[in-house]
């Protein structure tokens, strides 16, 4: 048969197919060689951007988490808010609620916090002030939640662009509350209650970041149980996987996006709360960083298990710091740095989709029927 | 990390700056050519080790200032590149000090940081590392701070205004004489990014310049509420435009306002970047800070092992404050000179930019004023800022680096 | 294997040749065979043992077609029997497994949609694929690469001429989104005769037409036919065939039956061609004992989201001990009806109600949500037809599965998966249910342990309402048999059985009773040991529409 021919034909050479399932250890053997393979494309692309020893940045990379206890510590730091607003958006995403709007509703329990300890500083003792500040996030973030919610039950309205325009509202709100309280009209808000440290959670055994990372861990093995193991967690996987079944079954569906977003929108609460109490003592319109955004890939990539997730977290955080890192130490744009994240990302998620399918070559069937 | 993000999941959620002009600097230095000297041969530099804390990176024009200066400073030094450690992306939060924290972990003896808002978690890293130097541009603690090892420096960016003003102002006439414009239509527009004493000292200094060369000349400011945003910036330009300004000027670090004006056709004045080759038939003149000198300063000072100001205001002097070259093909005719002999007279100490004689507030002369100097939480007017006739701004023997005039406004300068 | 492509693919154009004129002759003789004319005709059309698989569903197995210019064909078939499969695989949507495709007499391959083109051939699907915010003429250029400058204009025109000579009705600058059903169906007829199309599939094009647009859809394709385009028409409306077409070629089960000159059939005929000769399938039927009215359906009537009525009028009595069928051609309000019983579907009027057993009280059912049908006592089981994606979550395993029923026992806020996991082990049991284990995802399962699991769940909830839809769809025998045992079981114990079949054998050798509906409305209840599967085709095929019953 001449090549010319096979041409007009136009016989696919491949195709694909989904596999039924892989043994676990076929599966991560994947997916280490697919980092190993993103590891080397990074080598070719740090080669030929920027001449530097591949070797060299990524131990620079490593030291950047590693390299010091207290890198370690921020590292840790990192990863509980990071973790803590990926399992908050986890019982949404898992529910098929395209929660886009992470970033904003942590935003508001930052704002809730931030005003406590404003308006009320060191007039209360520093442990209710505390209490009220963690009641009032919870509460702003529930509420950022709900609203989107309530309309998708109400009246079906797109989720994801719902969700994404109250992040503006959250950061325009955030605005307005700095300049009504800094007069002076800078638009930064500086560290708040600086002299009476009123409303800061105190370091725990000397340790700053300690109580915001075991109250993440807290957090992880709650939501862990909460979807595995109650009545709300299997209702909200059923709505997730199908609407028709879960009205079959006679839930209701609607009680049930919008108690999910309740939860949802309190734990993001909770993340503003340990961002503004925990750590900062301030609030800015870039609290959050775009950890909600990031915490909905870290979310995906753990299939929506709250225990992987500390594992995706610390992969995400881990190829932050390491892109800083490189960035001063070989003076470049952390662009450069952001693109070899990109490269290593890309790399897993993909290879997901060698786990999920496989390929077959069609051309060898072809044959056989000669 | 995070604009990676932002791209994949909501390219609409993008937080970070755009890039912006690339073009290079063409700067005249007005004072002493000190930035040029070569660097003290008697000092040691092999011991020092410099970080530098910036909020965005490169393509923020209010960074890449930043930045430029100290690899122009490390290279007028010999400094190797492991000497200077420069951290992008820092916000105004616990990453801050977390960053301060971290420089000087890797044995930073001197480091620095450009934001306003990484003040409080620059002072705080101080406290921690005591023998560590901490220098934060802008800001507003050091001299009362009590904290021998953290410093504020700034620049008396209201001369380099000022002089931009007298641009403005010999421009306005020349439109006046032309006929263009009749004289009481010598309206400036201002778009100013926040209502924020830096913000307003700029602008009043501006147009005491222009008016000292044309009397009539009034201005209208509104501001964008943020320091950089393309489009609001374009728009409160195009807006001003519309209602009769002639010319503009900006205190916001986008190039919005100065390609309206040359959609527009008309004269621009820009502030820290060179507007000349975005606007070539109306960008007159920009003024900005070289932070050149104070870097060199203040790394030479640990070197020596010496101490230096906790509060430092860069002057014409000190090759701090610079104005980009003139646009000859926009300029009035003369204005190089006037520039040349208001620069004379401004180092000399013979012309104050805020002498009261030369304004009035709410019809009368300005006697007293307490400005909010010693910053608090309450934000209190604080100190008398009048001596013998003149509004002191960045007086850092009396009072502080950062402005602080933030009178709104004097009279000829209304709000839109 | 004889591999199509293989003629085409070959260099030697001698050899080409030869087949060529060995596929003439064939024609010939084939032509000869069906004792149609004597002189050479080349079929527009010609499909030789064509087969294809699915799994373990044998779609098609060695059809033989032939369809000519001029004429129209009509495809018959019941549900399943692999119409629309055969025709997808014209249209390229499908590639066969084996046998070949001739088009005007030359072997074809058709890979995509793109080749079916380039043959000339356009399929009309049932589901129209049409752009609704674009008008009628952008839609029908869509996706077309014309030489010269795109211009909307001579688009339009030439719409227009076509509408002229076939006489559509059809404005072409008007948006989709504004037009009817048919409205939408002619733009679909237009786009592919603007891509020339001389061969012209419609699936089942009537079934979402009122009779008067269906009359005038029918004068469209008549003209077209005269025209001398060939024209197949896939339907299962007896009336509608022996008044359009010439020929009928009948599909049953997936096999070619054979072809009949419409001249010379009558609907008799047909339906038994269609529903075949009576098999025996040795299922077991007993007795109803005692047999109680349990669920009693009175007037009901519904709409669907566009507004055409799907439940037409419907009342019927279920009684416990027996086994209701319900036959009908597919989509003609069967899943309805169930929803409606379980409280899935908003009724426009009626009432249903139940007699409890136990406690003698009847309850009203109407308009109440499962879950309050579940509180007032009333064990309703339900089968559903959409077993993955209603029945059972897919990606839970066996023991979460079981848990959709009982999940809610007890005050605990946490799942109780001890009694979930022993009912998941008994059916795993009891039921063979082949799998890996009880923690195994169900859309990991075949077909018919998915519907075992099912079934299984709900029976185990000890239901005195028993409704199940096409429950041996794509089953094998074992499992088939297993489940009309199951259903046999549930009678014994007293369950009203509710059977939504598609298979008329097993519909007369399984059920107690029969009842036929057709569009929505009861066209007839039969006594299931009496009925033949004759009667039952000719009462699923009628249809209550103007005087056409009569045809």
């Amino acid at each position: 048969m001449s090549k010319k021919n096979e041409n007009k034909v136009r016989e696919p050479l491949f195709h694909i197919a989904k596999r039924n399932s892989m043994v676990w250890w076929k599966a991560w053997l994947i997916r280490g060689a697919a980092i190993l393979a993103s590891l080397v494309v990074c080598a070719l692309i740090i080669v030929l951007l920027t001449k530097q020893n591949p070797l060299e940045v990524y131990a620079s990379m490593f030291k950047g988490s590693f390299g010091t206890k207290r890198k370690v510590w921020i590292l840790l730091q990192n990863m509980a808010i990071l973790l803590c607003i990926s399992l908050a958006v986890t019982p949404a995403f898992k529910m098929r609620f395209w929660n886009l709007g992470a970033e904003g509703q942590v935003l508001i329990g930052g704002l809730a916090s931030a005003a406590c300890m404003f308006y009320i500083g060191d007039r209360l003792p520093n442990l209710l002030l505390i209490l009220i500040m963690f009641v009032a996030s919870v509460l702003g973030g529930i509420i950022w939640g709900v609203i989107p919610a309530y309309f998708k039950a109400k009246w079906n309205t797109n989720e994801s662009l719902f969700t994404l325009m109250m992040n503006y509202i959250a950061i325009q709100l955030v605005s307005f509350a700095i300049m009504v309280w800094v007069p002076s009209g800078s638009s930064v808000m500086g560290v708040i209650n600086s002299s009476t440290s009123a409303g800061w959670i105190p370091d725990l055994f000397g340790k700053k970041y300690l109580f915001n990372i075991l109250v993440v861990a807290a957090v992880t093995a709650l939501m862990f149980v909460y979807l595995k193991y109650s009545k709300h967690g299997y209702e909200l996987s059923v709505v997730g996987e199908s609407e028709n079944t879960a009205r079959y079954i006679g839930i209701n569906v609607k009680k049930v996006i919008i108690r999910t977003m309740v939860l949802s929108g309190a734990v993001c609460g909770l993340a503003g709360f340990l961002l503004v109490s925990g750590t900062n003592h301030t609030i800015s319109k870039t609290l959050a960083g775009g950890n909600g955004f990031t915490a909905i890939m870290v979310s995906w990539l753990a299939k929506f298990n709250p225990i992987l997730m500390i594992l995706t977290s610390f992969l995400i955080v881990f190829l932050q710091r390491g892109a800083g890192e490189i960035a001063t130490n070989f003076r470049l744009n952390e662009s450069v740095a952001d693109i070899l994240t990109g490269v290593i990302i890309f790399f897993i998620i993909g290879c997901e989709f060698f786990i999920n399918y496989e390929i077959k070559s069609t051309h060898a069937k072809h044959k056989e029927g000669k | 990390m995070k604009k990676v993000l932002a791209l994949l999941l909501a390219a609409v959620l993008v937080f970070s700056f755009a890039a912006c002009s690339g073009s290079k600097d063409t700067t005249t230095t007005a004072g002493a050519d000190e930035s040029t000297s070569a660097a003290p041969t008697d000092v040691d530099y092999s011991k020092v080790k410099v970080g530098l804390i910036c909020l965005h990176d490169e393509n923020s024009t209010y960074d890449n200032n930043f930045i430029q200066a100290l690899k122009d400073t490390q290279t007028k030094l010999g400094l190797k590149d492991d000497q200077v450690l420069i951290k992008t992306n820092i916000p105004e939060d616990d990453k801050c000090l977390n960053a301060a924290q971290e420089l000087a972990d890797e044995g930073c003896n001197i480091i620095f940081a450009d934001s306003f808002g990484h003040e409080t978690y620059m002072m705080q890293a101080a406290k921690e590392f005591p023998e560590i130097q901490f220098c934060h541009a802008t800001g507003t603690h050091a001299k009362t701070a009590e904290l021998k090892n953290f410093h504020n420096a700034f620049a008396a960016i209201y001369e380099g205004r000022y002089l931009a003003g007298i641009a403005a102002g010999m421009k306005l006439n020349e439109m006046i004489k032309d006929g263009k414009i009749k004289a009481d239509e010598a309206k400036i527009g201002y778009v100013g990014a926040f209502n924020y004493a830096e913000v307003v000292s700029g602008l009043t200094s501006f147009f005491l310049g222009a008016r000292s060369v044309c009397e009539s000349a009034t201005m209208k400011v509104t501001y964008t509420n943020s320091w950089f945003d393309i489009a609001l910036e374009r728009e409160a330009a195009l807006s001003l435009i519309k209602d009769g300004c002639v010319l503009i000027s900006q205190h916001a670090d986008s190039e919005g306002a100065p390609k309206a004006c040359e959609e527009k056709k008309v004269p621009n004045v820009a502030y820290n970047i060179d507007t000349s080759s975005m606007g070539p038939n109306t960008a007159l003149i920009s003024s900005k800070i070289n932070w050149s000198p104070y870097y060199e300063l203040a790394i030479t000072a640990v070197a020596k092992g010496e101490e230096f100001a906790t509060d430092w205001c860069g002057t014409l002097a000190t090759g701090s404050v610079q104005l980009t070259k003139l646009n000859e093909a926009v300029a009035a005719e003369g204005t190089q000179a006037a520039l040349d002999e208001a620069i004379a007279k401004l180092e000399k100490g013979e012309l104050k930019v805020f002498d009261t004689a030369t304004f009035t507030v709410d019809g009368k002369a300005l006697e007293s004023y307490k400005a909010d100097v010693i910053p608090d939480e309450k934000f209190e007017k604080d100190t008398e800022v009048i001596k013998d006739g003149v509004f002191c701004e960045s007086d850092v023997d009396g009072m502080r680096s950062a402005p602080y005039f933030d009178i709104m406004y004097i009279d000829g300068i209304s709000e839109k | 294997m004889n591999i199509p492509g293989e003629a085409v693919a070959s260099p030697d154009f001698r050899f080409f040749e030869k087949r060529t004129n060995f596929i003439l002759s064939f024609c010939f003789e084939k032509n000869e065979d069906t004792g149609g004319m004597k002189k050479l005709e080349t079929p527009a059309i010609e499909l030789k043992n064509i087969s294809k698989t699915f799994g373990s569903i044998k779609a098609n197995q060695h059809v033989n077609l032939t369809v000519k210019n001029g004429e129209i064909l009509s495809l018959l078939g019941e549900n399943g029997s692999g119409k629309t499969t055969l025709m997808n695989m014209i249209s390229g949507i499908y590639f066969p497994d084996e046998g070949q495709i001739f088009i005007d007499g030359k072997e074809v391959v058709i890979r995509s949609p793109k080749d079916a083109f380039d043959h000339k051939i356009g399929m009309i699907h049932q589901h129209f694929k049409l752009v609704d915010i674009f008008t009628a003429a952008e839609n029908i250029v869509l996706g077309l690469k014309e030489n010269g400058k795109y211009s909307i204009k001579q688009v339009a025109a030439r719409v227009s001429e076509i509408s002229a000579k076939y006489g559509f009705d059809i404005d072409p600058m008007k948006k989709i989104y504004e037009m009817s059903v048919s409205e939408k169906q002619t733009v679909e007829i237009i786009k592919v005769l603007y891509r020339g199309a001389n061969i012209l599939i419609l699936d089942e094009p009537t079934a979402v037409l009122t009779p008067q647009e269906t009359q005038k859809l029918f004068a469209v394709l008549r003209r077209m036919r005269d025209d001398g385009k060939a024209i197949v028409i896939i339907t299962h409306k007896l009336h509608e065939v022996l008044s359009l077409s010439d020929r009928v070629s009948v599909l049953r089960k997936g096999e070619f039956i054979g072809t009949v000159k419409t001249s010379e059939t009558n609907e008799a005929e047909l339906t038994e061609m269609m529903v075949g000769k009576k098999v025996s399938l040795n299922i077991e039927r007993s007795e109803p004992k005692n047999p109680q009215d349990r669920l009693i359906v009175k007037h009901i009537n519904c709409k669907n989201r566009d507004g055409v009525k799907v439940l037409d009028d419907i009342s019927f009595t279920a009684k416990g001990g027996e086994i209701l069928g319900i036959a009908g051609i597919a989509g003609s309000g069967q899943r309805e009806l169930l929803e409606a019983i379980a409280g899935l579907q908003h009724l426009d009027s009626g009432e249903i109600t139940y007699n409890n057993p136990k406690t003698g009280i009847t309850e009203n059912l109407r308009d109440k949500t499962p879950l309050q049908i579940r509180e007032l006592g009333v064990r309703l089981s339900f089968v559903p037809e959409d077993r993955l994606g209603m029945g059972l979550v897919g990606n839970m395993d066996i023991i979460d599965n079981m848990m959709l029923r009982s999940y809610r026992k007890g005050k605990s806020v946490f799942l109780e998966r001890k009694q979930p996991k022993s009912l998941a082990e008994k059916i795993i049991n009891d039921l063979e249910v082949v799998t890996p284990g009880a923690t195994t995802p169900v859309r990991r399962l075949s077909g018919g342990n998915v519907q075992k699991v099912l079934v299984g769940r709900e029976i185990a909830a000890a239901p005195t309402v028993l409704m199940a839809a096409y429950p041996v769809r794509g089953l094998d025998i074992n499992s088939s048999y297993l489940i009309y045992n199951l259903l046999n079981e549930q009678k014994k114990r007293g369950v009203a059985v509710i059977f939504v079949g598609e298979d008329l054998d097993v519909l007369v050798e399984l059920c107690d009773r029969i009842m036929v509906i057709g569009s929505g409305r009861i066209t007839g209840i039969v006594d299931g040991r009496s009925a033949n599967k004759n009667e039952l085709g000719l009462l699923m095929t009628k249809t209550h529409q103007g005087g056409e019953k009569d045809e």
